[in-house]
Protein backbone atom coordinates (compact mmCIF):
# COMPACT_ATOMS: atom_id res chain seq x y z
CA UNK A 1 0.00 0.00 0.00
CA UNK A 2 1.36 3.46 -1.03
CA UNK A 3 1.87 6.26 1.61
CA UNK A 4 0.34 9.72 0.59
CA UNK A 5 2.40 12.34 -0.03
CA UNK A 6 2.97 14.94 3.34
CA UNK A 7 1.86 18.20 3.71
CA UNK A 8 5.86 19.21 3.48
CA UNK A 9 6.09 17.88 0.58
CA UNK A 10 3.19 19.48 -1.38
CA UNK A 11 3.96 22.94 0.11
CA UNK A 12 7.36 22.66 -1.48
CA UNK A 13 5.86 22.31 -4.98
CA UNK A 14 3.47 25.32 -4.68
CA UNK A 15 4.68 28.53 -5.72
CA UNK A 16 4.08 31.45 -3.28
CA UNK A 17 2.60 34.46 -5.15
CA UNK A 18 2.72 37.75 -3.10
CA UNK A 19 0.24 39.85 -4.01
CA UNK A 20 1.57 43.33 -4.99
CA UNK A 21 -2.00 45.11 -5.84
CA UNK A 22 -2.33 47.07 -2.71
CA UNK A 23 1.42 47.66 -2.53
CA UNK A 24 1.26 49.19 -5.96
CA UNK A 25 -1.61 51.19 -4.91
CA UNK A 26 0.23 53.35 -1.85
CA UNK A 27 2.92 53.76 -4.09
CA UNK A 28 0.73 55.26 -6.62
CA UNK A 29 -0.91 57.80 -3.93
CA UNK A 30 2.80 58.00 -2.29
CA UNK A 31 3.47 59.07 -6.23
CA UNK A 32 0.40 61.30 -6.41
CA UNK A 33 1.29 63.53 -2.79
CA UNK A 34 4.69 63.87 -3.60
CA UNK A 35 4.42 65.37 -6.79
CA UNK A 36 2.01 67.62 -5.79
CA UNK A 37 3.49 68.58 -2.45
CA UNK A 38 7.35 68.91 -3.40
CA UNK A 39 8.97 72.33 -4.74
CA UNK A 40 11.58 71.63 -7.18
CA UNK A 41 13.16 75.20 -7.11
CA UNK A 42 14.81 75.73 -3.62
CA UNK A 43 13.83 79.30 -2.70
CA UNK A 44 16.83 80.14 0.18
CA UNK A 45 17.07 83.66 2.15
CA UNK A 46 19.36 86.35 3.00
CA UNK A 47 18.59 88.45 6.27
CA UNK A 48 19.17 91.81 6.68
CA UNK A 49 18.00 93.59 9.90
CA UNK A 50 16.76 97.59 9.73
CA UNK A 51 19.33 99.93 10.69
CA UNK A 52 18.75 101.39 14.07
CA UNK A 53 20.66 103.76 15.94
CA UNK A 54 20.05 106.47 18.84
CA UNK A 55 22.40 108.72 20.69
CA UNK A 56 23.54 106.70 23.01
CA UNK A 57 24.72 104.23 20.61
CA UNK A 58 26.49 106.79 18.29
CA UNK A 59 28.64 108.39 21.74
CA UNK A 60 29.68 104.79 22.26
CA UNK A 61 30.79 104.23 18.92
CA UNK A 62 32.97 107.26 18.30
CA UNK A 63 34.28 106.25 21.79
CA UNK A 64 35.41 102.60 21.06
CA UNK A 65 35.94 103.35 16.69
CA UNK A 66 34.79 99.97 15.84
CA UNK A 67 36.10 98.75 12.73
CA UNK A 68 32.45 99.41 11.11
CA UNK A 69 33.27 98.33 7.45
CA UNK A 70 31.84 99.86 4.60
CA UNK A 71 31.20 98.40 0.80
CA UNK A 72 30.03 101.73 -1.26
CA UNK A 73 29.16 100.51 -4.84
CA UNK A 74 29.44 103.87 -7.43
CA UNK A 75 28.94 103.77 -10.71
CA UNK A 76 32.33 103.22 -12.00
CA UNK A 77 34.28 102.10 -8.91
CA UNK A 78 33.57 99.58 -5.36
CA UNK A 79 35.10 101.12 -1.97
CA UNK A 80 35.80 98.89 1.10
CA UNK A 81 36.91 102.27 4.12
CA UNK A 82 36.16 102.63 7.57
CA UNK A 83 34.55 105.72 8.91
CA UNK A 84 36.61 105.66 11.70
CA UNK A 85 39.81 105.20 9.87
CA UNK A 86 40.83 101.17 11.14
CA UNK A 87 42.11 100.04 7.56
CA UNK A 88 43.04 102.13 4.83
CA UNK A 89 40.45 102.76 2.16
CA UNK A 90 40.92 100.22 -0.80
CA UNK A 91 38.99 102.02 -4.30
CA UNK A 92 37.97 98.74 -6.24
CA UNK A 93 37.73 99.34 -10.28
CA UNK A 94 34.60 97.70 -11.76
CA UNK A 95 35.67 94.75 -14.14
CA UNK A 96 35.21 95.56 -17.84
CA UNK A 97 32.35 94.58 -19.33
CA UNK A 98 32.15 91.37 -22.18
CA UNK A 99 30.32 92.97 -24.58
CA UNK A 100 31.18 96.27 -25.85
CA UNK A 101 27.67 97.62 -25.34
CA UNK A 102 27.89 96.27 -21.57
CA UNK A 103 27.20 98.49 -18.39
CA UNK A 104 30.40 98.08 -15.97
CA UNK A 105 30.24 96.27 -12.64
CA UNK A 106 31.25 95.59 -9.52
CA UNK A 107 34.50 93.06 -9.50
CA UNK A 108 33.21 90.61 -7.24
CA UNK A 109 35.99 88.76 -6.83
CA UNK A 110 38.13 91.30 -6.30
CA UNK A 111 36.17 92.36 -3.12
CA UNK A 112 35.75 89.11 -2.53
CA UNK A 113 40.03 88.85 -1.97
CA UNK A 114 39.78 92.93 -0.20
CA UNK A 115 36.85 91.37 2.35
CA UNK A 116 38.90 87.91 3.26
CA UNK A 117 42.06 90.06 3.80
CA UNK A 118 40.28 91.84 6.11
CA UNK A 119 38.92 89.32 7.86
CA UNK A 120 42.43 88.19 8.17
CA UNK A 121 43.05 91.52 9.98
CA UNK A 122 39.59 91.46 11.84
CA UNK A 123 38.65 87.77 12.22
CA UNK A 124 35.93 88.84 15.18
CA UNK A 125 34.19 91.18 12.68
CA UNK A 126 31.07 89.72 11.50
CA UNK A 127 29.14 93.14 9.99
CA UNK A 128 29.70 94.91 6.87
CA UNK A 129 27.63 98.59 5.84
CA UNK A 130 26.29 97.98 2.48
CA UNK A 131 25.86 101.36 0.58
CA UNK A 132 24.77 100.34 -3.08
CA UNK A 133 24.30 103.07 -5.97
CA UNK A 134 20.67 103.33 -6.87
CA UNK A 135 20.90 102.31 -9.78
CA UNK A 136 22.09 98.95 -8.61
CA UNK A 137 19.82 96.27 -9.98
CA UNK A 138 18.55 93.21 -6.87
CA UNK A 139 20.63 90.45 -8.89
CA UNK A 140 24.27 92.82 -8.05
CA UNK A 141 23.50 92.73 -4.89
CA UNK A 142 22.48 89.31 -3.97
CA UNK A 143 25.69 88.51 -5.36
CA UNK A 144 27.70 91.29 -3.66
CA UNK A 145 26.19 90.04 -0.55
CA UNK A 146 26.76 86.11 -0.98
CA UNK A 147 30.24 86.97 -1.93
CA UNK A 148 30.41 89.11 1.74
CA UNK A 149 28.66 86.40 3.79
CA UNK A 150 30.68 82.84 2.58
CA UNK A 151 33.85 81.83 2.49
CA UNK A 152 34.61 79.74 -0.79
CA UNK A 153 36.76 76.40 -0.39
CA UNK A 154 39.78 78.36 -2.85
CA UNK A 155 39.97 81.04 -0.43
CA UNK A 156 42.54 80.68 2.31
CA UNK A 157 41.55 78.93 5.78
CA UNK A 158 40.80 81.85 8.57
CA UNK A 159 40.77 81.36 11.87
CA UNK A 160 39.77 82.61 15.17
CA UNK A 161 40.81 82.45 18.66
CA UNK A 162 38.12 81.39 21.04
CA UNK A 163 38.19 83.05 24.12
CA UNK A 164 36.68 80.29 26.15
CA UNK A 165 38.83 77.99 25.40
CA UNK A 166 41.78 79.62 24.06
CA UNK A 167 41.98 77.09 21.04
CA UNK A 168 41.70 78.02 17.35
CA UNK A 169 38.97 77.79 15.23
CA UNK A 170 37.90 78.10 11.80
CA UNK A 171 35.90 80.92 10.56
CA UNK A 172 32.81 79.69 8.39
CA UNK A 173 31.84 82.98 7.46
CA UNK A 174 32.77 85.88 6.11
CA UNK A 175 30.70 89.27 6.99
CA UNK A 176 27.19 87.36 7.51
CA UNK A 177 25.45 90.38 8.83
CA UNK A 178 24.85 92.76 6.23
CA UNK A 179 23.12 95.86 6.64
CA UNK A 180 22.47 98.79 3.86
CA UNK A 181 23.92 102.15 4.94
CA UNK A 182 21.95 104.25 2.58
CA UNK A 183 18.23 103.68 3.58
CA UNK A 184 17.66 107.47 4.61
CA UNK A 185 18.81 109.25 1.69
CA UNK A 186 16.74 110.37 -1.03
CA UNK A 187 18.39 110.99 -4.26
CA UNK A 188 18.42 108.79 -7.37
CA UNK A 189 15.52 107.62 -9.57
CA UNK A 190 13.87 104.06 -9.20
CA UNK B 1 -17.54 28.76 -42.02
CA UNK B 2 -18.46 31.46 -40.16
CA UNK B 3 -19.75 29.36 -37.50
CA UNK B 4 -16.59 27.34 -37.02
CA UNK B 5 -14.88 30.96 -36.87
CA UNK B 6 -16.53 32.08 -34.17
CA UNK B 7 -16.03 29.09 -32.59
CA UNK B 8 -12.62 28.97 -32.82
CA UNK B 9 -12.25 32.81 -31.57
CA UNK B 10 -14.36 32.32 -28.78
CA UNK B 11 -11.98 29.29 -27.83
CA UNK B 12 -8.63 31.63 -28.37
CA UNK B 13 -10.41 34.03 -26.18
CA UNK B 14 -11.28 31.97 -23.59
CA UNK B 15 -7.43 30.53 -23.31
CA UNK B 16 -5.87 34.09 -23.56
CA UNK B 17 -8.08 35.08 -20.53
CA UNK B 18 -7.36 31.95 -18.76
CA UNK B 19 -3.14 32.49 -18.77
CA UNK B 20 -2.76 36.04 -18.80
CA UNK B 21 -1.31 37.43 -15.62
CA UNK B 22 0.01 41.16 -15.47
CA UNK B 23 3.96 41.54 -14.30
CA UNK B 24 3.89 44.28 -11.84
CA UNK B 25 7.19 43.35 -10.69
CA UNK B 26 8.67 46.04 -12.95
CA UNK B 27 6.31 48.46 -12.44
CA UNK B 28 7.36 47.93 -8.85
CA UNK B 29 10.51 48.69 -9.37
CA UNK B 30 9.88 51.88 -11.68
CA UNK B 31 7.92 52.83 -8.31
CA UNK B 32 10.18 52.48 -5.88
CA UNK B 33 12.88 54.24 -7.58
CA UNK B 34 10.53 57.38 -8.52
CA UNK B 35 9.10 57.36 -4.91
CA UNK B 36 12.80 57.39 -4.08
CA UNK B 37 14.12 60.24 -6.03
CA UNK B 38 10.42 62.62 -4.93
CA UNK B 39 11.56 61.31 -1.13
CA UNK B 40 15.61 62.59 -1.76
CA UNK B 41 14.31 65.84 -3.56
CA UNK B 42 10.82 66.55 -1.13
CA UNK B 43 11.80 69.70 0.78
CA UNK B 44 10.58 70.05 4.28
CA UNK B 45 11.08 73.38 4.26
CA UNK B 46 7.70 75.11 5.76
CA UNK B 47 6.99 77.84 3.54
CA UNK B 48 4.86 79.07 0.84
CA UNK B 49 7.20 81.22 -0.95
CA UNK B 50 7.79 79.71 -4.73
CA UNK B 51 8.87 81.13 -8.08
CA UNK B 52 6.38 83.53 -9.15
CA UNK B 53 5.71 83.01 -13.14
CA UNK B 54 7.49 86.30 -14.84
CA UNK B 55 9.58 87.04 -11.87
CA UNK B 56 13.26 86.54 -12.49
CA UNK B 57 15.02 85.37 -9.13
CA UNK B 58 18.51 85.74 -9.01
CA UNK B 59 20.40 82.82 -7.53
CA UNK B 60 22.62 82.56 -4.43
CA UNK B 61 24.82 80.43 -2.87
CA UNK B 62 22.70 80.77 0.88
CA UNK B 63 21.40 77.86 2.37
CA UNK B 64 19.01 79.44 4.80
CA UNK B 65 15.82 78.48 4.44
CA UNK B 66 13.03 80.98 4.43
CA UNK B 67 10.52 80.94 7.44
CA UNK B 68 7.01 81.54 6.61
CA UNK B 69 6.55 85.59 7.12
CA UNK B 70 4.74 88.13 5.44
CA UNK B 71 5.40 88.39 1.28
CA UNK B 72 6.40 90.95 -0.73
CA UNK B 73 6.81 90.60 -4.27
CA UNK B 74 8.48 93.63 -6.51
CA UNK B 75 8.62 93.18 -10.37
CA UNK B 76 9.71 95.75 -12.57
CA UNK B 77 6.13 97.11 -13.50
CA UNK B 78 4.19 96.01 -9.90
CA UNK B 79 4.27 95.68 -6.55
CA UNK B 80 2.33 92.46 -4.97
CA UNK B 81 1.78 91.70 -0.96
CA UNK B 82 0.33 88.87 0.31
CA UNK B 83 -1.00 88.10 -3.31
CA UNK B 84 -2.64 91.22 -3.84
CA UNK B 85 -1.42 93.58 -6.70
CA UNK B 86 -1.02 97.35 -4.38
CA UNK B 87 0.94 99.24 -6.41
CA UNK B 88 1.80 99.66 -10.63
CA UNK B 89 4.78 101.97 -11.54
CA UNK B 90 4.68 103.94 -14.13
CA UNK B 91 6.66 103.59 -17.23
CA UNK B 92 9.11 106.33 -17.93
CA UNK B 93 7.64 108.31 -21.43
CA UNK B 94 10.74 108.57 -23.25
CA UNK B 95 11.17 104.64 -22.61
CA UNK B 96 7.66 104.32 -24.79
CA UNK B 97 8.45 101.41 -27.40
CA UNK B 98 11.87 100.16 -26.48
CA UNK B 99 12.30 96.74 -25.05
CA UNK B 100 14.30 97.67 -21.49
CA UNK B 101 11.91 100.29 -19.98
CA UNK B 102 11.94 101.91 -17.01
CA UNK B 103 9.55 102.05 -14.24
CA UNK B 104 9.30 104.35 -11.36
CA UNK B 105 6.85 105.45 -8.19
CA UNK B 106 4.37 107.71 -8.95
CA UNK B 107 5.14 110.68 -7.20
CA UNK B 108 1.44 110.79 -5.50
CA UNK B 109 2.12 107.19 -4.11
CA UNK B 110 4.94 108.48 -2.23
CA UNK B 111 5.64 110.61 0.67
CA UNK B 112 8.69 111.57 3.10
CA UNK B 113 10.52 113.35 0.22
CA UNK B 114 10.10 110.26 -1.74
CA UNK B 115 10.64 107.62 0.82
CA UNK B 116 7.85 106.28 2.00
CA UNK B 117 5.44 104.08 -0.47
CA UNK B 118 2.14 105.02 0.53
CA UNK B 119 0.11 102.39 -0.60
CA UNK B 120 2.73 99.70 0.81
CA UNK B 121 2.58 101.83 4.14
CA UNK B 122 -0.83 100.90 4.81
CA UNK B 123 -0.77 97.31 3.71
CA UNK B 124 2.10 96.80 5.71
CA UNK B 125 0.10 98.53 8.68
CA UNK B 126 -3.28 96.64 8.39
CA UNK B 127 -0.87 93.33 8.39
CA UNK B 128 0.72 94.63 11.32
CA UNK B 129 -2.69 94.99 13.59
CA UNK B 130 -4.18 91.85 11.90
CA UNK B 131 -0.77 89.80 13.10
CA UNK B 132 -1.18 91.74 16.37
CA UNK B 133 -4.48 90.98 16.90
CA UNK B 134 -4.02 87.57 16.13
CA UNK B 135 -1.59 87.46 18.85
CA UNK B 136 -3.45 89.15 21.55
CA UNK B 137 -6.02 86.51 21.21
CA UNK B 138 -3.34 83.15 20.94
CA UNK B 139 -3.07 81.57 24.08
CA UNK B 140 0.73 81.61 23.82
CA UNK B 141 2.07 84.42 26.22
CA UNK B 142 5.69 85.11 27.20
CA UNK B 143 7.06 85.27 30.84
CA UNK B 144 5.36 88.05 31.97
CA UNK B 145 1.72 86.67 30.63
CA UNK B 146 2.03 89.66 27.83
CA UNK B 147 0.77 88.72 24.48
CA UNK B 148 3.95 87.43 21.80
CA UNK B 149 5.65 90.78 20.44
CA UNK B 150 5.23 91.35 16.30
CA UNK B 151 8.31 89.38 14.95
CA UNK B 152 8.51 92.32 12.45
CA UNK B 153 9.91 90.26 9.34
CA UNK B 154 9.41 91.04 5.79
CA UNK B 155 10.22 88.85 3.10
CA UNK B 156 11.07 90.71 -0.22
CA UNK B 157 11.40 89.16 -3.28
CA UNK B 158 12.44 91.27 -6.63
CA UNK B 159 12.81 90.49 -9.80
CA UNK B 160 16.82 90.81 -10.42
CA UNK B 161 16.05 93.43 -12.35
CA UNK B 162 14.85 95.78 -9.76
CA UNK B 163 16.93 98.67 -8.49
CA UNK B 164 18.33 99.49 -5.53
CA UNK B 165 16.46 102.46 -5.32
CA UNK B 166 12.82 101.01 -5.18
CA UNK B 167 14.21 98.92 -2.56
CA UNK B 168 15.21 100.87 -0.83
CA UNK B 169 11.83 102.92 -0.30
CA UNK B 170 10.53 99.04 0.36
CA UNK B 171 12.58 99.16 3.64
CA UNK B 172 11.98 102.65 4.52
CA UNK B 173 8.39 102.10 4.37
CA UNK B 174 8.57 98.80 6.06
CA UNK B 175 10.91 100.37 8.83
CA UNK B 176 8.61 103.12 9.32
CA UNK B 177 5.81 100.55 9.24
CA UNK B 178 7.67 98.44 12.42
CA UNK B 179 9.01 95.56 10.29
CA UNK B 180 13.14 95.35 11.55
CA UNK B 181 14.01 92.00 9.42
CA UNK B 182 14.10 91.81 6.06
CA UNK B 183 14.48 88.81 3.98
CA UNK B 184 15.96 88.61 0.37
CA UNK B 185 14.55 85.93 -1.32
CA UNK B 186 16.82 84.36 -4.36
CA UNK B 187 16.94 80.96 -5.88
CA UNK B 188 18.85 78.25 -4.92
CA UNK B 189 22.40 77.85 -6.73
CA UNK B 190 24.23 74.15 -6.26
Amino acid sequence: MLKRPTSKRKSKNQQIELNLVPILDTMVTLIGFLLFTTSFLAIVSIESPFPETNSAQVEKKIKERPLQLTLSLREKESELWSPFERIPSKVIPHATPELPTGVPQPDIKKIHDALIAIKQQFPEETQLILVPNPSANYDLLIGVMDTARAIEPTDPPLFRKNPKSGNSETIKTLFPEIIFGNLLETEGGA
Amino acid sequence: MSFRKSIRGRRGRRRVSSHFELQLTSMMDVLVIIVVFLLKSYSTATNQFSAMAGVQLPYSFSQDSPPDSLHLILTPEAMTFENERILEFTRSAGDVGTSDASYSLRPSDTDEGGRRVIPLYDALIKARNKSELLRAKSTKRDAQGNPLPFEGVLAIQADKRVHYDTIRRVMYTAGAAGYKVFRFLAMKKE
